[in-house]
């Protein structure tokens, strides 16, 4: 088979490609990231970019435009190398790895709604035993007697001996590993040394012996493994102190935009392999990242806790995800054991456990549980409300009492994907949009302050309820003003919110009736299952006293502009609580707290699923929320346009 | 014993409409049709005041019909090819109280009338008949937004019923029929949904819900009639609950869909039989206004409202 060189700018990365193979297939090869939402389909125009050198053959499609074409932009997916390629990669099509900016995770993760203070604080060490008010994984230091001819029980046992003065617990193993190196340590250390223990299952291991005091270097991690973004925290075990925090794209996105996608493509050869290690070295990179400008060495790096929905977590275990979609939707395990971390790829101390959140159903994961766990609604006596608007949209209603849970495809309209100019929540997403009533000119922030390159989630909300403020839709979505932003085109009319003089764009960035139509499936999805699952109970919103906003919008959410669109229950604006990442909030107090450990525990045996598709009315309620804000007006009140 | 009746208690009253201006209304009409105004569910009389029948309207079209059966077009003859004798012949020998007129003329494939020669039409026919007029498009969106302006301003004051707007295409119409005095048909596509949000779409832009007229689309006999029925039933239910979003009268255009299916086309009268069916089902669901094509159909049905409603 004839081969040709391609070539990748800016990065300047070349492969050899076989004849007709796709740009896009030779950027994988070549380890070049682009934009693939809909995992090469050639269905979403992500995968733009432009031919500087070469012959092609492109594979007939709609996206690309009279323009674009003078402009010899191609989709990736859809062109096949004919020559030696020149390709240059524009700014839209790759993912970004800038890191998140201080100020942006300030807004992603720095409010955190937390009632870390409501679980007992971790105390050091042992002064109120053990495992009780304890991290994962625990340091002890040990000074034992050395044995003499009237104590000769082994090196081993007198490890033991010296842990039971403290607390009778059962330590179910200590490793070969360890033991190998036991006696030799126990000696040149002169019998001092640190244990490091973890909580596994209800037992206790003994996960290295290292020789002196090392109990002030012990760090965990928590992670929120999200469909899109991943987050992560390095945290000091002993003092509770968050060293570092960092969040970036989940590389799987290479792979599919959402859960669906990526179980359908784990099915493929290969497919699970390759997941698995994009989550992998994602994860990986980050905690290189987190230890270095930390001054952490790996190897004091213990334990780590993960939360993510049902398909993220089977995928970090490389577990075959497949019967999650099929029918009767059954997950291969919600309640994982606690593992050694390097069996799952994720590189800390070698020896160093990871633990999974338990996760509720096979759309209801633990990223859920520990959503539940710090929002603190299990605790409360009033009602409350956990919403989590992401791809999968996820609603759980209750308190002390009861938890019911339940999971809409709300699509991912609202993480920027599927929509014209939609981009995840980072730097230079439009997140606050504000347009005049008579001249249509629009005002809007963008993520740091940067020139903008797209719209993120919380923009969508500010640019929907600014378009019906301002007659620019009516309320069934479609465009009604007329003016000079706003336009014809072969596929309907569209809104320009930004020239795209003023935008790091190549494209001018719209919205179209298309656009507006998926993000209001998105928002009513979101909506009318809230409203079925409080129906479901015999309750309506007015009884609910708190709802927390879970997601991962940026810096910024409307309230009163989500409640605007529909997307939120027409209730007092200060009941509801913006909480940003509440799975992350909730892995770092597991990580810090077996008692937070063994609460995820009973939360996720104890929430109740409920399967929305089984709710007759769910359709009737879906269709009534297709509607700015709903049909049933007398559900918005305060809602006017 | 007496047998005791038990009465449901409704919030809620479907809005009331005139079709036509008389003179005192600064119109030219000789009669007027008032529909809608109900306060329960059809034909229970005891349960709330049910003021006005069901009214039958003739559909004549613009153009001579080019798809309808022979069992239909043999019931009017010649007539079919002069829209003005097809129209004389509804109001003075078959004693049409309404007529309703089809602009098929205006449709690219069917003639490309322009917007004039429409609006032309339409005055020539208020001229030649008396009665009241419902003006319906040709179905092509585009079009139907250059001669319905027209008609509606050459039917200024007449009070007509206009339509249909839909969902994807209403703001013209709602116009026009606000700037000229008319009344509109709100269609959705059996969707109880759908059809309040048009309502609340055409009243956002200044039309008051008591000028519309909620075209469910209705299927005929065999062909989704209960579809239609249920719908009409669900939202008659909720008007009546209160939902004034809702509390709009009914058209059903029950010749049109009798008319396409094979059964009617068929002959041997299977036509005149199904448009019977059809319509008495659906006036038992609500409908206040029904927009039919046979005569011999017609007559049965009038005379099944009678029937009704000399109690």
């Amino acid at each position: 088979m004839q081969k040709f060189k391609v070539t990748f700018l800016p990065d300047n990365k070349s492969v050899l490609a076989e004849k007709d193979k796709t740009i896009l297939s030779a950027a994988i090869s070549a380890g070049v990231y682009i934009n693939s939402v809909c995992g090469g389909d050639g269905v979403c125009g992500r995968c733009k970019v432009i031919l500087k050198k070469g012959q092609v053959n492109e594979q007939p499609n709609g996206i690309i435009s009279e323009v674009e074409r003078k402009n010899n932009i191609y989709l990736a997916c859809l062109t096949n190398i004919h020559s030696d390629l020149e390709v240059e990669i524009p700014e839209n099509s790759r993912l970004n790895f800038d890191r998140l900016t201080p100020m942006e995770l300030g807004g992603r993760l720095g409010n955190l709604y937390s009632e870390a203070e409501d679980i007992q604080p971790v105390g050091p060490k042992l002064e109120e035993g053990l495992f009780k008010h304890s991290p994962f994984a625990t340091k002890l230091y040990l000074e034992l007697p050395a044995p003499t001819l009237n104590d000769s029980i082994s090196d081993l046992e007198r490890i033991y001996r010296a842990l039971r003065g403290y607390e009778d617990f059962p330590v179910i193993q200590t490793g070969l590993f360890n033991i190998r190196q036991l006696g030799e340590l126990l000696r040149d250390s002169e019998w001092k040394v640190t244990l490091t223990l973890g909580k596994r299952n209800d037992t206790v291991e003994i996960v290295l012996v290292e020789s002196g005091d090392t109990t002030n270097k012990n760090f965990g991690l928590c992670f929120d493994i999200g469909t899109t973004t991943i987050s992560g925290q390095l945290v000091d075990l002993n003092s509770k102190k968050i060293l570092g925090t960092k969040a970036t794209y989940n590389q799987q996105a290479t792979f599919g935009n959402d859960v669906i996608t990526r179980i359908v493509y784990a099915g493929q050869s290969d497919g699970l392999e390759k997941l698995h290690e994009a989550v992998c070295s994602t994860m990986n990179q980050m905690i290189l990242e987190l230890i270095q400008e930390n001054n952490v060495d790996l190897n004091d790096v213990n334990c780590i806790v993960c939360s993510g929905n049902t398909t993220m977590i089977h995928l970090l275990l490389s577990v075959d995800p497949a019967h999650i979609r099929k029918e009767p939707y059954v997950p291969t395990a919600n309640f994982l054991p606690v593992l050694r971390a390097a069996e799952a790829g994720i590189n800390i101390n070698p020896r160093g456990l990871l633990s999974c959140v338990p996760g509720i159903s096979s759309y209801v994961g633990g990223d859920i549980t520990a959503g539940v766990l710090s929002s603190g609604i299990y605790q409360k006596d009033e009602l409350c409300m956990l919403i989590d608007i992401g791809t999968n949209g996820e609603i759980v209603l209750g308190n002390k009492d009861f938890l019911v849970a339940c999971a809409a495809s709300a699509g991912p309209a609202f993480e920027g994907s599927g929509v014209t100019s939609g981009m995840r929540a980072s730097s230079g997403a439009i997140q606050n949009i504000d347009i005049d009533k008579t001249d249509f000119s629009v005002k809007y922030s963008t993520i740091g302050n940067k020139k903008p390159r797209g719209i993120c989630g919380s923009g969508y909300i500010d640019l929907l309820s600014s378009m019906l403020e301002s007659g620019i839709i009516d309320k069934g979505g479609k465009i009604k003003a007329v003016g000079k932003r706003i336009r014809q085109t072969d596929t309907g009319r569209e809104f320009v919110v930004c020239f795209k003089e003023e935008a790091d764009s190549l494209s001018d960035i719209v919205i179209n009736e298309a656009d507006i139509e998926n993000l209001k499936r998105s928002k009513a999805a979101i909506y009318s299952a809230s409203a079925i699952l409080v129906k479901h109970m015999g309750l309506s919103f007015t009884d609910i006293y708190k709802i927390f906003i879970a997601g991962g919008f940026g810096t910024y959410l409307d309230i009163d502009k989500a409640v605007r669109i529909g997307l939120l229950p027409d209730l007092a604006r200060s009941k509801f609580v913006f909480i940003g990442n509440s799975a992350l909030a909730g892995a770092s107090q597991i990580l810090l707290s077996n008692q937070a450990m063994a609460m995820a525990d009973t939360l996720a045996s104890k929430i109740t699923y409920f399967e929305l598709s089984v709710d007759p009315g769910y359709m009737d309620e879906y269709s009534q929320a297709l509607f700015f804000p709903h049909t049933d007006l007398t559900k918005f009140p305060s809602v006017r346009f | 014993m007496e047998t005791q009746l038990v009465l449901e208690k409704w919030a809620g009253v479907i809005s009331a409409l005139t079709i036509g201006a008389n003179k005192e209304d600064g119109g030219s009409r000789a009669n007027i049709v008032r529909i809608g105004g109900q306060g329960s569910l059809p034909l229970l009389f005891k349960e709330g005041s049910i003021p006005n029948r069901p009214v039958i309207a003739f559909e004549i079209w613009d153009t001579p019909p080019q798809d309808w059966p022979d069992d239909l077009t043999s019931a009017y003859g010649k007539v079919l090819n002069d829209p003005f004798a097809w129209a004389d012949k509804c109001v003075n020998e078959l004693k049409a109280q309404l007529l309703c007129v089809r602009m098929q003329g205006a449709h690219p494939d069917f003639g490309n009338k322009d917007p004039g020669e429409a609006a032309n039409f339409i005055s020539a026919l208020l001229t030649r008949v008396k009665v009241p007029l419902i003006i319906i498009g040709s179905g092509d969106d585009s079009k139907d937004n250059l001669i319905l302006p027209a008609c509606s301003e050459a039917a200024k004051n007449e009070r007509c019923l206009i339509g249909c707007a839909v969902q994807d295409n209403y703001k013209t119409l709602v116009a026009s029929v606000l700037a000229d005095g008319h009344h509109i048909i709100a269609e959705s596509p059996i969707d109880i949904n759908i059809a309040k949000q048009l309502n609340i779409l055409i009243s956002d832009m200044g039309l008051s819900l008591e000028r519309i007229v909620i075209n469910p689309t209705i299927g005929a006999l065999g062909y989704g009639l209960e579809y239609a029925y249920s719908i009409m039933e669900r939202a008659r239910l909720a008007a009546l609950s209160g939902d004034k979003t809702l509390a709009s009268p009914f058209i059903c255009f029950v010749g049109q869909e009798t008319w396409r299916t094979k059964e009617a086309k068929a002959g041997y009268e299977q036509g005149v039989i199904w448009e019977i069916i059809t319509a008495t089902s659906l006036i038992q669901s609500g409908a206040d206004l029904l927009v039919m094509r046979h005569p011999a159909a017609v007559e049965k049905v009038a005379g099944y409202i009678d029937s009704l409603f000399n109690k």
